[in-house]
């Protein structure tokens, strides 16, 4: 074991926002009611019909028939389909995307400031960003925002997901977490979930066991420089999460920059490409709820094909892969692997096991 | 309605027959005797009111656990430092008799239901829909023995048997007879206080036993907070608590049961005022981990702590004072940064765990908990002063007197003074006033040895960016932190005499008697030559003939003196 473990749990998850005023063009788009009336005329439905389910929906009334009428907005041969699960009946909207210049993340394909369609990272300066995920999305009203005031979806995903999901472990580990050198950077499952205070933010310096499903299990082996920790190699990330956010976190060519602040709390910025498809429809599963609070979900459905950036298809030589960064934050936690091993962060001025169990 | 209207009679009679009454001291008769020290003068005998545990205990022994109470109790008074005490001082408001008739009410109905009728009833009537004398007298017999701890007197038990029959006849249901007596005694004084009756005839010094039936109930509350079982009240039928070796035998049985850890818990509560932690409030800004579950843990830790100190391995009482050992849950882990790993399930009750502070941690013995560090603290910031007051008044049973009117407490409590930034530098500028300088000398040294712990009882180094001093002294003896703390606090005289008086107090229901002093002394005697081992000082109240002696019948509240002069 490394002579230094710093254990967290994981407190916050949310796509890696970077909302600027004019990095929209011409505003951002419309509300859902503007946007249903363009989706159920694009798909043929009559323009008073229309207005009557526009003047229920805000109204809030005939609550069954609107439902319906959105659900099922796809049209497959002439018949109404789920225009969730099959966002190909419908038109593509052509919502806007972001067309700013900052955005968070990670330099994926090495392009820098080659790179046309990159951002530059408002924390780093480093040009040549790939994160194509908050450039598709970051133009719906739900998932603008910043690492400070979290976007209205994610914020909206995880109070409904942090206290019924097994929780996420990081731990850093190396011979001296305050200076410069190599280090290893583990993400885990806990069997527990996660415990909150009265605030509902996790509470810090509680215990979980690690669970052994190797599906939640990464080892990067990485470094600190100037304070900040990276991974320095960029294997595939994998944790399991939950169906109400995304089921699966996969990130192919991992990256990571992390950094503790003065109160012992973590932040992060984690990036690489993710299957798209998995995005998609973790935001289809929810339906008109997500809708609410995301936009238009075929809108994103064309708006993911549209800015992905990575991995084509062999055979139809589409991107199955966007470009992506989340925003993580965490608190000190001791962590188990097994009952005799507590790795610890532990509190100022205490040996890290603390006494014998 | 008509079962309502003769309920409510029966009832409301019965609350008027409700007295105050407590503790006493016979005092003439002390003085006459008192000039022979040696002479054992006992007190007066008590009445106290059931504490909200024991009217629990109770309704779960006779009833099963299944009957809820459905109603809530009086506030209960802490006198002398002990709400055991306080018990002899209260009487019954007309809102708490109408919590108790509503309580009595509700457990009577769950009594009769379908679900308890046939465990609990042990008999079935001939027809259901009348009365039923036999069984009648048979349920109401054997219930208001274990209600009562004694048997009813024939006229009690005719005259419950009576109106429950007038009842059941009037209402066509046997069950709804029982209901109505049944409630009636729940909510009588028989059962809602414990009145130590004496035998009618003196000794030939002119004190008095109590009947053996009181005597039972001293017994089973002291042992095991809750009033005499079927064995009990058998032996003490046969008479078997009248001489040393029945009632011996009976301090052992009740002693080797699991009970008996419910009877010292309920007495180390009431002593170390760990009930308080029910209500206890903090900021949650300041305090995020704190809520009313870590708060229960908080005071489980600390009765297991003792438990285990002081009944597991039957130690030294003062070891709860220096042992890094105790008990946490994962919460409690989080506050005293240690981790804690268990196999609960997701939303399963935590599971607790052995643990073991390090040598060299200064978090050792109870003081170093977070039920005392917690309790004895505002709900923004530690308290130096509240603990220090705590330390002597809780743990040493030491008077600290109350701080003088109109006295400017700004500077201690102003965490955000940028020239004051630590406990110890308000606290010498607040102790600069020669009225508060007195008292301060005394308490803040000690409480300053637990200041590397917040007002939550967690761990820290500095305040406001601060480090620290935790050095401090008692009586003569200096230490450096906590730890310090505790290992003088496990060395003086006054925890172990503390203990002892709290114990005996909490027996007798009142503070010892001056004419009781030699008693309590040869107790204390005792209790060192034994190494301070609360069992074997349990035991020897117990078994002690002193301890069911009275001077006399109890006297109203408003007669006894306002101040005692025992317990230092």
């Amino acid at each position: 074991m490394a002579a230094q473990t710093q254990s967290y749990v994981v407190n916050w998850f949310a796509g890696a926002a970077y909302t600027q005023d004019d990095n929209c063009p011409g505003g951002i788009n419309p509300g859902l009611d503007i946007q249903f009336a363009r989706e159920l005329k694009s798909v043929g439905m009559d323009a008073k019909e229309v207005e009557k389910l526009i003047g229920w929906y805000l109204s809030n009334t005939h609550q069954f028939e609107v439902d319906t009428a959105i659900r099922f907005r796809g049209r497959y041969q002439g018949k109404p389909v789920n225009a969730f699960n099959n966002p190909q009946t419908v038109p593509d909207p052509k919502l806007k995307y972001v067309t700013g210049k900052y955005g968070y993340g990670f330099n994926l394909d090495g392009k820098g400031q080659d790179d046309p369609k990159a951002f530059v990272d408002p924390q780093t300066q480093e040009k040549g960003i790939d994160n194509q995920l908050f450039r598709a999305m970051g133009c719906l009203e739900g998932f603008r925002g910043s690492l400070v005031n979290h976007p209205t979806y994610w914020y909206w995903i995880w109070q409904t997901i942090r206290d019924s999901q097994p929780a996420w472990l990081v731990t850093v580990s190396g011979e001296d977490l305050k200076k410069d050198g190599p280090v290893t950077i583990t993400f885990d499952r806990a069997l527990e979930y996660m415990i909150s205070n009265n605030g509902g933010e996790a509470r810090a310096d509680v215990t979980y066991r690690v669970d052994p499903d190797p599906r939640s299990h990464n080892v990067f082996q990485g470094e600190i420089k100037n304070g900040v920790a990276t991974v320095t190699e960029h294997k595939n990330f994998q944790m399991l999460q939950n169906s109400w956010g995304v089921p699966e976190l996969n990130l192919h060519n991992f990256h990571l920059r992390m950094t503790v602040n003065p109160d012992r709390s973590m932040e992060a910025i984690i990036g690489g490409y993710q299957p798209w498809h998995h995005l998609y429809f973790a935001f289809a599963h929810g339906g008109l709820s997500r809708e609410i609070s995301s936009g238009s979900i075929p809108g994103i459905y064309y708006l993911l094909k549209q800015q992905a950036d990575a991995e084509p298809n062999p055979k139809t030589g589409s991107n199955s892969a966007i470009s992506a960064a989340y925003h993580i934050k965490a608190v000190p936690a001791f962590i188990a692997t097994e009952p005799s091993s507590v790795a610890g962060a532990p509190a100022p001025g205490r040996s890290p096991a603390g006494g014998q169990r | 309605m008509k079962r309502r209207m003769m309920g409510d009679a029966a009832l409301v009679a019965m609350a008027a027959g409700l007295l105050m009454s407590g503790a006493g001291v016979d005092v003439a008769r002390a003085a006459a005797v008192s000039k022979d020290a040696a002479v054992h003068i006992p007190g007066a005998a008590v009445t106290r009111r059931l504490s909200p545990s024991q009217y629990e205990a109770t309704i779960r022994d006779v009833f099963g656990p299944t009957v809820t109470l459905g109603g809530r109790f009086e506030p209960e008074v802490r006198r002398d430092g002990l709400l055991a005490i306080g018990q002899g001082y209260v009487s019954v408001t007309s809102t708490g008799m109408q919590q108790y008739e509503a309580m009595s009410r509700a457990i009577a109905a769950q009594v009769i239901d379908e679900r308890h009728r046939d465990i609990v009833i042990p008999c079935k009537p001939a027809d259901a829909k009348t009365a039923d004398d036999a069984c009648a007298a048979m349920f109401l017999g054997k219930v208001g023995r274990a209600l009562y701890g004694r048997p009813l007197t024939k006229d009690e038990l005719g005259t419950q048997v009576v109106a429950s029959n007038m009842a059941a006849k009037e209402l066509k249901d046997f069950y709804q007879g029982m209901w109505l007596s049944l409630a009636s005694m729940l909510a009588s004084p028989e059962f809602l206080f414990r009145e130590e009756k004496l035998k009618a005839k003196a000794d030939k010094n002119g004190w008095y036993d109590l009947e053996p039936y009181a005597k039972a109930s001293k017994l089973s509350f002291f042992l095991w907070n809750a009033r005499p079982d079927a064995q009990l009240l058998t032996a003490t039928e046969k008479g078997e608590l009248d001489n040393a070796r029945g009632l011996k035998k009976q301090v052992d049985r009740l002693m080797a049961s699991p009970r008996f850890e419910e009877g010292l818990r309920a007495f180390f509560t009431d002593m170390y005022g760990l009930d308080e932690l029910d209500t206890m409030t903090k900021d949650a800004v300041i305090y995020p981990k704190f809520d009313s579950r870590i708060a229960a843990d908080a005071k489980e830790q600390t009765l297991r702590t003792v438990m285990n100190v002081v009944l597991e391995q039957n130690g030294d009482y003062r070891d709860i004072f220096v042992t890094p050992k105790t008990y946490l849950t994962r919460r409690l882990g989080a506050i005293y940064g240690v981790p804690i790993v268990n196999d609960a399930a997701n939303g399963a009750p935590e599971q607790w765990q052995a643990y073991e502070f390090a040598k060299d941690d200064p978090r050792v013995g109870i003081v170093s908990h977070m039920s005392f560090l917690a309790l004895h603290s505002p709900p923004g910031r530690s308290s130096p002063t509240l603990r220090g007051k705590a330390l002597r008044e809780v743990m040493m049973c030491q008077k600290v007197p109350a701080p003088p009117a109109a006295v400017e407490f700004k500077i201690v409590q102003d965490t955000s003074n940028p020239d004051y930034k630590t406990a110890r530098a308000r606290l010498t500028v607040h102790a600069t006033n020669p009225v508060c300088a007195g008292c301060h000398k005394i308490i803040d040294p000690l409480g300053l040895a637990l200041e590397n712990f917040d007002g939550t009882g967690a761990y820290r180094l500095t305040e406001n960016g601060v480090p620290i001093d935790t050095s401090g002294a008692l009586n003569g003896v200096s230490f450096n932190n906590a730890a310090g703390l505790g290992k003088a606090m496990h060395d003086s005289p006054a925890t172990a005499d503390c203990v002892l008086n709290r114990l005996v107090s909490y027996g007798l229901g009142r503070l010892p008697a001056k004419g009781e002093t030699e008693w309590v002394k040869a107790l204390g005697k005792g209790f060192a030559d034994d190494g301070y081992r609360v069992r074997d000082l349990v035991r020897a109240i117990a078994t002690d003939p002193a301890f069911y002696k009275a001077s006399g019948p109890s006297v109203p509240a408003e007669a006894k003196p306002e101040k005692s002069q025992a317990a230092n």
